[in-house]
């Protein structure tokens, strides 16, 4: 029986995981964590369809229980990977036919942004943090109070070419318009200010979200970039940014403000290239073969990539390629 | 006595155009000094300052000291050449007194005297001097041995990359290295025919005798002295057009500087002197981390101030450059580099827009009251940490703040001024001086060297102290009004900021600082020979990533020290370095807040 080792547990890899058992595969799954479920397991709901993340993570697990032939290992890292063998970071060595890599992405720290002053200022807060308050259910300012004035700013080390990230991290812009109409479904009250470079609607029912948080929630919308955030006498925060449709500078003073941090290739993507021969793109994620007839294989036969490890991708993508994953490697074990 | 053949005519023609190209500068250079600069020669040069200047004319001109603290091989053939030449000459004049007694002898007479000693039949020989001047002639030929070798392995003198040069140094340079060895085969020619010289030109000359006739050598003795001097001739007209103006411009540029002459913001006659000092030695190539780092090689000090002296400076090359004065302070010369660039640039754009500084007037955010006033800086507001941590700071001090700029304010002018767009500057200059004024401050304190610069060197604020923060706080800590803790084990290593080190020579106060707190590990390149972080607000030529190969290069050498932290305290240091490090990045200001008593 063949032997596929499978790294990450997130979408991506629950996904690709399930599809190799069908095929008959003996599969090892690898998750650094004590959970599967990745980035996810911190999300609340999804765009644009407000889906629970849980219900998308348990119907993976489900897929999963039971299955003979899998080997679920948590709290483990890969050191080294190579198409014949999996080095573990406990030491163990792992015998294997073919190896897929969908460790995703790190998400960007905010602290590196000193200006936006989050782990500074109370109520500087990630997208990341906010999807943690609506599944603890108390979106709260840290002094218990509601926010009344909410900024939303997008592109936190995405399209920043000063913290080394040029590429666009493609799901923030709809992250930060379902965040802005979930905050004004809490709180109707409020006015809530997303702050944005481009607005990039790629996926079906984006660009309806988007408009829906005009005209049914009227959320606003300023072109223009944040430069700086310092706190005022009363506990709150000034904003300065640039309105770059009227060509104007502009102070807000809001009390919370949510940076929608992108997502940066994964840190472990360096030790990896140095350890094996797989190529890395110069954002740092790492290089598919083709772009368009390999683009889940690597430039090393026998190992294979799924979800955002190659690039930034959504949900539905990333399940996707897990599919697309499982059948490159199937493809590739009956070759050889 | 006759002191005159034909072969001297190229030497004399040479000398001549030489006396009145040289006279010309210096009368038109001298001329158009402002009067300011006048008047300080006049004060000046009849004072202790001259016999100062004197001695570093001997120093520098002649042995060239600075050098040999670069590599002792360079100085020593920078040294054989120019100050073994100058004894040739005075010994050469000590010569032909010692043979002809006090009279008038024509310049070639000194020059050729071997000739023109068997031309009158002086048949005496003399052979102190023989050897004397034998042994200087060595000497030089030591140097130019050197300087050939240099072409070949320009490292074995301690120089990765040497000048690109014009085609007037090629020239001048071609006549120089051909002087002294056609000088060796004129007099050993006149030594073998004639006899006299003493263990080279006599050796030689012993030696040629041996193997060519008579005959031979009567018909190369003439030839010899020609080639010598058009050699000569060819120098010397090259040399007020080329690098060698240097030889002769360095003197000057010497006692002005002892008069306290410097250059300024905007160009002036004084320029000249600094500009064509420059040897273009290309000792100020190596240390530029654009060449080193980046490999962009036209834009280095060298070229720079050979563009300008020959009127063809594009703003490509005058913005290409970071501002760090790594050259500077290895300019074997002194040039005032960083200065000359900014007024290069002042000239070339310095479009200063009225109407675009009107917000200036009456504007006035600033918070609080007291004798100490802190000035942010645009960048420290960016670095929220640094502003938090001196809030501390203060607060634990128990020091009464006034904040300039908190709460917004107007930017110092350091960046404008490094653009060269010096007259807008002046105008936020003088706002920020009038608003110190208006606050009635005495102590003004801020945490950005590139502020500090500014207002040391710009700002007219008699009865103010200003303070880099390293300074202030350890000013606290010696006063005891901050108590801090050591922690065994902690370690930290320190990037001197550029604007803070060599800009404005604060170098222990940061490290003391540290040392209250940790262990300070240095870093390979540290304090005078820093590197920059890449990230100066002085070139607006380079971009981004070309920024960040820099800050990572920097990086890796803070990384590599071991510490926990890099400590730096320049917010814009600080910002450029996190970028490439793997370690975490912190402001001085940072590590004392977190480990206050």
């Amino acid at each position: 029986m063949k032997h596929v080792i499978v790294i990450g547990g997130g979408v991506a890899g629950m996904q690709c995981a399930s599809e190799l058992l069908k095929e008959g595969v003996k599969v090892t799954l690898l998750e650094k964590e004590q959970n599967t479920g990745g980035k996810l397991r911190n999300w609340y709901k999804l765009f644009p369809t407000y889906t629970p993340a849980e219900e998308v993570l348990s119907a993976l697990r489900h897929k999963l229980t039971g299955a003979k032939n899998l080997t679920l290992k948590t709290g483990v890292e890969a050191t080294a990977i190579t198409p014949k063998k999996v080095t573990l970071s406990t030491g163990e060595q792992l015998d294997c036919d073919a190896a897929v890599i969908a460790t995703g992405f790190t998400l960007f720290d905010a602290r590196v942004k000193e200006e936006y002053g989050y782990g500074i200022y109370d109520n500087v807060i990630t997208s990341a943090d906010l999807e943690q308050m609506f599944v603890r259910g108390e979106v709260r300012l840290k002094n218990g109070a509601k926010p009344k004035r909410i900024a939303i700013l997008h592109c936190v080390g995405s399209r920043d070419e000063k913290v080394c990230q040029r590429h666009c991290s493609k799901v923030c812009c709809v992250t930060g318009v379902k965040q802005a109409i979930e905050l004004k479904r809490l709180f109707p009250e409020a006015n809530v200010f997303n702050f944005y470079m481009d607005i990039r609607m790629f996926g079906p029912g984006y660009e309806e979200m988007y408009r829906e948080a005009q005209t049914q929630y009227n959320v606003h919308f300023v072109r223009g970039r944040i430069s700086e955030v310092s706190p005022t006498f009363d506990d709150k925060l000034q904003i300065k940014a640039e309105d770059t449709l009227t060509g104007r500078p502009l102070k807000m003073g809001v009390d919370m403000l949510v940076l929608l941090v992108g997502m940066k290739s994964n840190d472990m993507n360096s030790a990896l290239v140095e350890n094996s021969f797989l190529k890395q793109q110069p954002s740092g994620f790492m290089q598919p073969r083709n772009s368009f007839l390999g683009n889940v294989e690597s430039n090393v036969g026998g190992i294979f990539y799924a979800g955002a490890v190659t690039a930034p991708k959504n949900v539905g993508e990333s399940l996707n390629e897990g599919v697309a994953a499982a059948r490159a490697t199937i493809d590739w074990l009956a070759r050889k | 006595m006759t002191f005159f053949a034909k072969f001297c005519i190229p030497f004399i023609i040479g000398a001549a155009i030489l006396f009145i190209v040289i006279a010309c500068k210096y009368i038109s250079w001298l001329k158009n000094l402002p009067r300011q600069d006048l008047k300080l020669i006049a004060v000046n040069i009849f004072s202790f300052k001259s016999i100062k200047a004197v001695w570093e004319v001997i120093c520098e001109s002649l042995l060239h000291r600075r050098i040999f603290r670069v590599n002792r091989m360079l100085g020593y053939m920078h040294m054989s050449l120019a100050f073994g030449w100058f004894l040739l000459i005075a010994v050469g004049w000590i010569e032909t007194v010692a043979y002809l007694g006090f009279k008038w002898v024509p310049l070639q007479g000194h020059v050729f005297f071997k000739y023109f000693a068997v031309l009158n039949s002086i048949n005496e020989h003399k052979p102190l001097f023989d050897f004397v001047m034998d042994l200087l002639l060595l000497f030089v030929l030591s140097g130019v041995g050197l300087a050939w070798f240099k072409r070949v392995r320009s490292r074995a003198l301690g120089m990765k990359r040497t000048t690109k040069h014009v085609a007037f140094d090629r020239m001048a340079l071609s006549a120089l290295w051909f002087i002294f060895p056609l000088r060796l085969l004129a007099e050993s020619c006149t030594a073998a025919i004639y006899g006299g010289g003493s263990f080279l030109t006599g050796g030689i000359g012993i030696l040629l005798s041996k193997t060519m006739s008579t005959y031979t050598l009567e018909m190369i003795y003439e030839p010899l002295w020609w080639l010598y001097s058009i050699a000569l001739g060819t120098f010397f007209v090259a040399m007020p057009f080329s690098r060698y103006m240097h030889i002769f411009t360095e003197i000057p540029l010497i006692f002005l500087r002892n008069y306290r002459l410097r250059p300024e913001a905007k160009e002036k006659s004084y320029d000249n002197f600094e500009v064509e000092a420059c040897s273009r030695c290309g000792i100020c190539i190596d240390p530029c981390q654009l060449q080193s780092q980046l490999g962009i090689n036209e834009v280095q000090s060298v070229y720079f101030l050979r563009d300008r002296r020959y009127n063809m400076l594009q703003q490509k090359i005058a913005n290409n450059c970071l501002m760090c004065g790594r050259c500077e302070q290895i300019c074997p010369v002194g040039i005032n580099l960083n200065t000359l660039r900014l007024n290069s640039r002042t000239s070339m754009r310095n479009i200063p827009n009225e109407g675009r500084y009107n917000y200036l007037r009456g504007v006035d955010r600033s918070t609080g009251s007291g004798k100490v006033g802190y000035f942010a800086g645009c960048m420290t507001l960016l670095t929220p940490n640094t502003l938090s941590a001196m809030q501390k700071i203060f607060s634990t001090a128990r020091e009464d703040v006034w904040w300039a700029d908190k709460d917004g304010g107007v930017c110092c002018g350091r960046p404008l001024k490094l653009s060269g767009e010096s007259d807008s500057a002046q105008k936020m200059i003088d706002y920020n001086t009038e608003l110190f004024r208006k606050h009635n401050i005495s102590t003004l304190v801020t945490s950005c060297p590139i502020c500090l610069k500014v207002f040391r060197e710009e700002y007219r604020l008699e009865g103010i102290e200003v303070l880099h923060h390293s300074e202030y706080i350890l000013r606290l800590m010696k006063n005891g009004k901050l108590k801090v803790k050591y922690t065994v084990g902690s370690t930290y290593t320190y990037h001197d900021p550029c604007e803070l080190g060599r800009g404005c020579g604060i170098y222990d106060e940061p490290r003391a600082v540290i040392e209250a707190v940790g262990e300070l590990l240095e870093p390979k390149h540290n304090r005078k020979d820093a590197f920059c972080c890449g990230s100066s607000v002085a070139n607006t030529a380079i971009n981004d990533s070309q920024q960040l190969t820099i800050a990572t290069k920097v990086a890796e050498e803070l990384d590599q020290t071991g510490a926990a932290k890099i400590v730096t305290s320049c917010p814009l240091c600080k910002k450029a370095i996190k970028r490439g490090a793997k370690t975490q990045v912190v402001d001085l200001s940072e590590i004392i807040a977190e480990n206050i008593k």
